[in-house]
């Protein structure tokens, strides 16, 4: 099975020479040196970008396509587009926290987190950072939903530890992430001590497992382009046993919150929940441990170096790259990459073309320039479902959304809308990588994570966010607004609401880059043949409610 | 409407699927009322905490087995099952209405049941001789275990799902489908032509502004012909399929619910309780809804006790008394209690050691099935004695079941109609054991 690897290679290699003009080409570490850039094809010329695609782009890569960052995307090209977005300093949580007095109840201060997370989201110049962190914070989830809802601190600081290291080195993200007290306490690690065989007690399994089945290699052995490795009996080869989460949980003893005076007596301050879990010794579990592949730690080489063997042996198994990959693909671009697009970008975090490995920021750049994510044509599997939350912020970005407060505490996202940042229930996410609706996609093999949460009951109660944003939270409304109630701007449909075509015509242009089917823009035709010139608002609530209702709204091409 | 559409789909599905054949012609129309109410425990239940043995050498087992995880002996509810294996059981402190129920022969567990393909020794499991549910200890592998029962092959439909798929053959004019979860998408409810309706933990959600009349109905009619115009992509198609269903169903249910009776159970505020008091009050309206046969999925979050396990139990298990204690007089109040069974699964049991302040995955645990049908005040399968290294622990205190969940889904199943031919399908592994039916119900 491994032996079609070399050719999924060579493919990506081919590639990046056409897309960055012989530049910066990553081949795998098993291949032979690029050839020189004089063999590849001259630069190809300036591509003219349409508003369709330019938005296709920014739906992938922002949390919503407007027209003035099309406009901008046309202009600098998707590969200069990604450039700049990578050197724009990163929108962080926790500044925005400290600065404000401290809360009577740390409950209180999630609505703060909250508030400033889909600020940085909504608005954030470094959209593409946003993004990416968002992927991540879906794959090594954390929730509020835990003793974490007292740790809005440690909260907003994991999200910042993900934003910073989107466009890094993902051994790095992973030391971050394994440290981090929001996720210690999460997963259980904080507090993990070493065995106590008298009284039958064995460190804490739940950081070993779920690290090694949800953040890094999965359950299953898989080839670079994400297929399966099978053994001859044709079954799925587990990547570990029991006896392999043993060792990790034993890697994972003694670390508690930092600064106290011993392990017994660490208690989450303000400061320790933003800083990274300390090594207490003497509850460091100091015998030999088996990691993936065979290895085994030696006994005795203390608890900081048995982190970073453990860590290496993680970030060197050959599942990360694919396993990685697929998910960031289906958070960014598509719910079924083909093995061809997994495999191709998977070489890139193998090696990024200089010879590291784990290069976050290669690997979004490849993600979002591959030739499958830019394809001028996307066939029926393309795309993927917007997660709602994506389907909530394009709507406030095309709309230059605000309250009048400034402030959007939108603090029950997860029941109005089905998720909310770092609000799963748990930490499978708010969905599974795997998961398959009944009907044709389920038969055709197809997954389509995002459905899980598309329910009779979630897929309603999100029309209705929406219908409440068009009719009621709007410019026009302002005397009856909330100081907190975000509204949507819509001035400009209001100037053109006497001509239906044209306030179709614009609605659809911001949220669909023009892209309406037709019988979507007869049912609106049709709604506002029974309203008048001069229910002007009446008029824009109906045609920006019917779209942002609509299936064509909800996919993310 | 529901039921045309149900009626088109399973004829499409008749034509093309030839295997369905066998047992769909000859059915009998029911003519009464049944439903199973499934209560999932997300995170993996510690049974060894529900139901733990009382008497000397069983519970000197147990607490030296589980340490600083072990419940008082004299804080157990004591129970008096009886069939007796000739030794004492009790209940956790915190379920005092279950204790009130066994008593009372409303309620019986099924000790050290989990997913298994075939009868499983320690030798076996340790010299890989039998085949295992892959990935044993897993939350979602195990999760879907339960779910579908699927074994080594792929999770395509539930259990429940297989089931409501040769019930609805029987039924005559049901408006809505056979099965509903208040707890989100589950596979378990998944039948090869079934599909269940998903609600709230308040029931379903009606679409603002849609009306009968004026501006609210052109919005409607517009809406609703945006999504049956389909489209070519399969997750927008996905999508608007989602919405029909929403459409077909959340007025013909609300307008019953409005209409139905009131109900004097009250319900705590939980989660829990809340889904279960939804679930009751369609119930009520079963006559109305002309439904005969019905599965609900209702969950639980929180079982997942790694950490701080011994403060976090007594609410969990309070929850779970409170909300199944309601919902049984909720039934009793509505005449049906004999007419609706309650029971639980979750995704695995834990393990007797502890991890310092909690426990950690493992697979044989303890379930709980409630209502006037259950044959109760009985223990079923084996409680197996809790020492670490017995012949049942493949290490930590992870016990090997058994009792199959394939074994305790066909005993439901029995009662909610299915007939033997019916358990080859819906349950896949009973073949390999003995007792095909645990005899909780009657």
């Amino acid at each position: 099975m491994k032996s079609t690897s070399s050719l999924l290679v060579f493919v990506p290699a081919l590639f990046l020479l056409v897309a960055c003009g012989g530049g910066g080409g990553g081949s795998g570490a098993t291949q032979p040196p690029a050839p020189p850039p004089v063999a590849g094809p001259p630069p190809p010329d300036p591509v003219t970008i349409s508003t369709e695609e330019a938005f296709r782009f920014l739906n992938q890569s922002t949390f919503g396509a407007t027209l003035n960052e099309a406009e901008r995307v046309k202009e600098l090209g998707f590969e200069e587009w990604i450039e700049d977005q990578k050197l724009r300093p990163a929108s962080l949580q926790l500044p925005h926290l400290l600065s404000l007095p401290p809360p009577q109840n740390a409950g209180q201060f999630q609505a703060e987190r909250i508030n400033i997370a889909l600020q940085n989201v909504i608005a954030g110049p470094d959209q593409l950072r946003q993004r990416v962190a968002f992927a991540l914070s879906q794959i090594m989830v954390v929730s509020q939903f835990s003793a974490l809802n007292n740790r809005p601190y440690g909260l907003a600081d994991y999200y910042d530890v993900l934003v910073r290291n989107a466009f890094g080195n993902y051994r790095t993200l992973l030391e971050e992430v394994t440290l981090h007290p929001a996720m210690g306490e999460f997963l259980s690690m904080l507090g993990n001590r070493k065995p106590d065989p008298e009284n039958n007690i064995r460190p804490d399994e739940n950081y070993a497992r779920e690290a090694l089945q949800l953040f890094s290699v999965g359950l299953v052995e898989l080839n670079p382009d994400g297929s399966l490795v099978l053994d001859t009996a044709g079954q799925a080869v587990p990547t570990f046993g029991q006896d392999v989460i043993e060792g990790f949980a034993h890697v994972y003893t003694g670390w508690h919150f930092a600064g106290a005076r011993d392990f017994l007596r660490a208690r989450p301050t303000i400061e320790n929940q933003t800083q990274p879990m300390q090594l207490y010794a003497d509850f460091h579990d100091e015998g030999e441990k088996r990691l993936l592949g065979g290895e085994v730690i030696a006994a005795g080489q203390g608890g900081e170096a048995d982190l970073a063997q453990a860590l290496d042996n993680i970030f060197n198994h050959p599942n990360v790259a694919p396993f990685i990959t697929y998910r960031l693909i289906q958070r960014l671009v598509t719910s079924n990459p083909t093995p061809g697009y997994v495999g191709r970008i998977s070489s890139i975090f193998d090696d990024n073309g200089e010879g590291v490995r784990g290069d976050l920021g290669a690997v979004v750049t490849a993600i979002l320039l591959d030739p499958e994510a830019r394809a001028s044509e996307p066939d029926e599997t393309a795309g993927k479902l917007k997660e709602p939350i994506l389907r909530y912020t394009q709507l406030f970005r095309a709309y230059d959304a605000r309250s009048q407060s400034g402030r959007w505490p939108f603090v029950n996202a997860h029941a109005a809308i089905g998720q909310g940042i770092l609000q799963a229930p748990s930490v499978f996410n708010f969905f599974s990588p795997f998961f398959a609706p009944p009907g044709e996609i389920e038969s055709r093999g197809l997954v389509a994570p995002e459905l899980q949460i598309a329910t009779e009951f979630l897929n309603t109660t999100i029309t209705n966010v929406f219908y409440v944003q068009a009719f009621a939270r709007n410019s026009e409304n302002l005397a009856d607004l909330g100081e907190d109630d975000v509204y949507i701007e819509i001035s400009d449909e209001m100037a053109v609401a006497d001509d239906v075509g044209a306030l179709i015509t614009l609605v659809a242009d911001k949220l669909l880059a023009g892209e309406l089917s037709s019988t979507l823009e007869s049912g609106i035709r049709q709604v506002l043949a029974q309203t008048s010139e001069a229910q002007r608002e009446l008029r824009v609530a109906e045609t920006i409610y019917q779209i942002t209702a609509s299936p064509e709204y909800a996919l993310q091409r | 409407m529901n039921r045309r559409r149900f009626l088109s789909s399973s004829a499409a599905a008749l034509a093309a699927s030839p295997l369905m054949l066998p047992s769909m012609p000859s059915r009998a129309a029911f003519g009464d009322y049944k439903a199973l109410v499934c209560i999932f425990l997300f995170g993996g239940n510690d049974g060894w905490n529900l139901l733990v043995p009382r008497s000397g050498a069983e519970y000197d087992s147990y607490a030296s087995s589980r340490r600083n995880m072990a419940i008082t002996q004299d804080d157990l509810l004591p129970i008096d099952p009886l069939t007796t294996d000739g030794r004492e059981y009790g209940l956790h402190p915190s379920l005092t209405d279950i204790r009130d129920l066994f008593a009372a022969g409303e309620a019986a567990l099924t000790v050290n049941v989990g997913p298994l393909i075939e009868p499983v020794t320690k030798d076996q499991y340790k010299q890989k001789s039998v085949t295992l549910p892959p990935q044993l200890f897993s939350h979602n592998d195990q999760q879907s275990q339960w779910h579908t029962l699927k074994g080594v092959g792929s999770p395509v439909t539930g259990w429940a799902g297989r089931l409501t798929d040769v019930l609805e053959n029987q039924t005559v004019a049901q408006s809505i489908p056979s099965g509903a979860s208040l707890s989100g998408t589950t596979r378990f409810l998944i039948g090869a032509q079934s599909q269940p309706y998903v609600m709230g933990a308040q029931g379903p959600m009606a679409f603002t502004g849609f009306g009968a009349s004026g501006l609210a109905l052109e919005r409607a009619q517009a809406f609703q012909s945006v999504i049956e115009a389909g489209s070519d992509n399969l997750y927008a198609q996905a999508f608007a399929d989602v919405q029909q269903r929403a459409l077909a169903n959340v007025d013909l249910i609300n307008a019953a619910l409005e209409r139905g009776p009131g109900l004097n159970t009250t319900f705590q505020v939980d989660p829990l309780s809340q889904q279960l008091r939804t679930v009751a009050q369609l119930i009520a309206v079963r006559d109305e809804l002309q439904m005969e046969r019905q599965v609900f999925f209702v969950g639980l979050g929180g079982f997942d006790t790694h950490d701080a396990q011994v403060e976090l139990q007594p609410a969990l298990f309070a929850t779970l008394n409170n909300a199944i204690s309601a919902f049984y007089s909720a039934t009793v109040e509505l005449g049906v209690s004999d007419r609706v069974t309650t029971f639980t699964q979750s995704d695995f049991g834990r393990t007797l050691t502890s991890n310092g302040d909690g426990t950690d995955h493992a697979w044989g645990g303890v379930q709980l099935m409630v209502g006037g049908s259950v044959v109760g005040r009985e223990l079923y399968g084996d409680y197996p004695i809790l020492e670490i290294g017995s012949d049942l622990d493949v290490g930590g205190g992870r016990l090997i079941p058994t009792t199959s969940a394939d074994q305790y889904a066909a005993t439901l199943a029995t009662w909610a109609g299915a007939t033997a031919q019916d358990l080859a399908t819906i349950t896949p592994h009973l073949v390999n054991f003995q007792t095909q039916n645990l005899g909780f119900m009657v």
